[in-house]
């Protein structure tokens, strides 16, 4: 604990603190104050308590310029893993906006209280080089979400879905842990930049191969992509729409951000090579693998979807095979910064684009009853905000110009055409991925044309879209547009914190 | 590397002789379990010759469950307090570790204090209902 006090640790971690001490606020107004309170004041009372937290947490991000590396990164702060948390305290309080009208739970305070709990392990997630911490906030954020996942108690089917995602996480995490401690016994050390030294002497060693196909298991199935996403459609579609937004959205953020840290960092020299004609073991051809399957399948299966959130889904698996790249890209070093930089725009404006979606769909399916994308006949005439929204953002999803998906595609795919400095190495995935996002046009375009041009029930009643609601849907939008039509706004940022940071 | 890969041999058969084991007892009984005559006494499940009585899998409360969970809490709470006890005074030598070592164990004491008033507050303290 050479040269940090307590007093400077506390103060890194002043952003995480104010989120536990939201979660333990939100935990006693409920119980104690909103006890005998109709359910609609307590979710809005206790939504209003973790927003503030989230608000304030985000303000001490913003004035905080904390710079720190403990015990040799079992805690790393710097301008980068601010920014990261920045985009995971957004996306939580835009999940918290659209929960403010959910009535899926009696248990209000543990809901927002479990929201915020898996935020915080998230940021511990994003801010730590060393797997035994990495494995404990995987642990917390997991758990918290199981939990999250199974709150509503009314259907059968969302017991099924929180129990298939619980079997499916936790079976997940004894892989990663597994793989975990193979790198551990391999390298001898627990940090990341230890682990790449310690495996230079392994390169060949058969039990590398299995520590880190075990390790890019556990989180592929935390990021969803083939062929651990059996999970995500039933976990999406059954789980409380804000529960399943977050899962979505500020999971997938941290997941990624954590992958390739410990693919780039802690896997350095193992890349191997995923190039057309040239596959070579390492890391590399795993994700080359996983990102062909789930761009594909991802895409293909979405087509036959008839329900919006398992819909969501599918599209998901095939975002996360599109962010694959970009994690391939940065294991060539001539272009990690700029991949780096294009991967995290890619999943903050993902996850907003996904929040804002999410939102759309609770709303009509709190007003509708059913989430089948049929019932959205007619939506622009009951609903013009609405139906914008949606359009935005399935828009955006596809990756139209001028939106934020086009951009974030756009630096994917060329961080993986230029990465390989032997020639167009990545070309090939780069026309898969280019080719089925043409696909996905296809089912996006299907469900605004139910919204758009099919005529609904004439009698029908306009929907009204709760203040709450409008907030967040307007504000995701209108950062779905922004980010999409300015992106210097992040871009800049970002690149500016990845060149003032250790390299990566 | 073939003789890292060697090292492994011995799991390699242990792992054969389990799949093979058990295998080996599933077809077995699927195969003579066919044969013979059947009985409804045959078909219970054996209980030392005494006739089974009530139902294999009773209800249990809730509350043991919660009892399990408190425990658990607060073992843990101990467990971490022993090696703490043990090497306080040793850090207080050092007047940079006073403050880190009293404040660590003070603040996870704190969250733990919010566990114990949340359990309180659910009544989780409270056997009769």
């Amino acid at each position: 604990m050479t040269g940090v006090g307590y007093s400077d640790l506390l103060a890194a971690l002043a952003p995480e603190t104010a989120l536990v001490l939201a979660a333990v606020a939100v935990l006693f107004v409920d119980m104690g104050l909103m006890r005998s309170a109709p359910l609609r004041q307590r979710f809005l009372t206790a939504c209003a308590v973790a927003g503030l937290g989230c608000l304030v947490t985000l303000g001490i991000l913003a004035s905080s310029g904390a710079h720190l590396r403990f015990l040799d990164g079992v805690l790393v702060v710097d301008s980068l893993t601010q920014w990261v948390k920045v985009f995971l305290v957004v996306l939580t309080l835009f999940t918290a906006g659209i929960s403010a009208q959910a009535e899926f739970t009696e248990h209000v305070g543990e809901y927002f209280a479990l929201v915020l709990l898996a935020t915080v392990g998230m940021m511990f997630l994003v801010s730590t080089e060393e797997i035994l911490m990495i494995f404990v906030s995987l642990e917390l954020t997991s758990l918290s979400l199981y939990v999250l996942a199974a709150l509503d108690k009314r259907t059968r089917h969302a017991s099924e879905a929180a129990l298939k995602y619980f079997l499916f996480g936790s079976v997940a995490a004894a892989f990663t842990l597994f793989g975990l401690s193979l790198v551990y016994g391999l390298s001898g050390a627990t940090n990341l930049t230890g682990i790449a030294a310690g495996l230079r002497a392994h390169r060949s060693d058969p039990l590398l191969a299995v520590a880190v196909v075990m390790v890019i298991m556990g989180f592929g199935f935390k990021v969803a992509v083939v062929p651990f996403h059996l999970w995500a459609p039933d976990a999406y579609e059954g789980a409380p729409v804000p529960a399943a937004a977050l899962i979505a959205s500020g999971s997938k953020v941290a997941s990624f951000f954590v992958l390739a840290k410990i693919a780039v960092l802690g896997f350095a020299g193992v890349e191997g090579s995923g190039a057309w004609g040239q596959l070579r073991a390492g890391w590399l051809p795993v994700l080359a693998v996983l990102a062909v399957g789930s761009m594909v399948l991802g895409n293909l299966t979405a087509i036959a979807q008839g329900h919006l959130r398992r819909l969501l889904a599918y599209s998901a698996i095939a975002h996360a095979g599109y962010v694959l790249l970009g994690l391939m890209a940065m294991g060539y070093p001539s272009q990690r910064s700029a991949a780096l930089a294009a991967v995290l725009y890619y999943v903050a404006t993902y996850g907003l684009t996904t929040v804002g979606a999410f939102g759309v769909a609770s709303v009509i399916e709190r007003v509708l009853g059913n989430g089948r994308i049929d019932a959205l006949a007619g939506l622009s005439r009951r609903s013009p905000l609405l139906a914008l929204c949606l359009m935005v953002f399935l828009l955006s999803l596809a990756g139209i110009p001028p939106l934020a998906g086009f951009f974030g595609k756009f630096g994917l795919f060329t961080a993986a055409m230029g990465a390989d400095p032997a020639g167009l190495g990545l070309l090939w995935l780069v026309g898969i991925a280019i080719a089925m996002s043409t696909v996905s046009l296809y089912y996006y375009l299907r469900v605004l044309k139910q919204a758009y041009v099919v005529a609904g029930d004439e009698e029908a009643s306009r929907i009204v879209v709760p203040w709450t609601d409008r907030l967040v849907l307007i504000a995701a939008a209108v950062g779905v547009f922004l980010l999409g039509a300015l992106p210097e706004l992040l871009l800049g940022p970002l690149a500016r914190a990845i060149a003032g940071g250790n390299g990566f | 590397m073939d003789s890292q890969l060697s090292q492994y041999l011995p799991v390699l058969m242990l792992a054969a002789v389990a799949v093979a084991a058990t295998a080996g007892m599933m077809i077995l009984s699927m195969m003579l379990g066919k044969l013979g005559r059947r009985s409804k006494a045959k078909d219970t499940a054996y209980e030392c010759g005494m006739i089974p009585v009530g139902n294999p899998t009773p209800r249990l409360s809730m509350r043991f469950y919660l009892v399990a969970m408190l425990f658990i809490l607060f073992d843990i709470e101990v467990i971490f307090l022993y090696p703490w006890a043990v090497v306080y005074r040793r850090f207080l030598e050092h007047p940079a570790m006073a403050n880190p070592i009293l404040f660590s164990m003070v603040s996870f004491l704190g969250v733990l204090l919010v566990g114990y008033l949340y359990a309180l507050k659910k009544r989780a303290f409270e056997w009769r209902n």
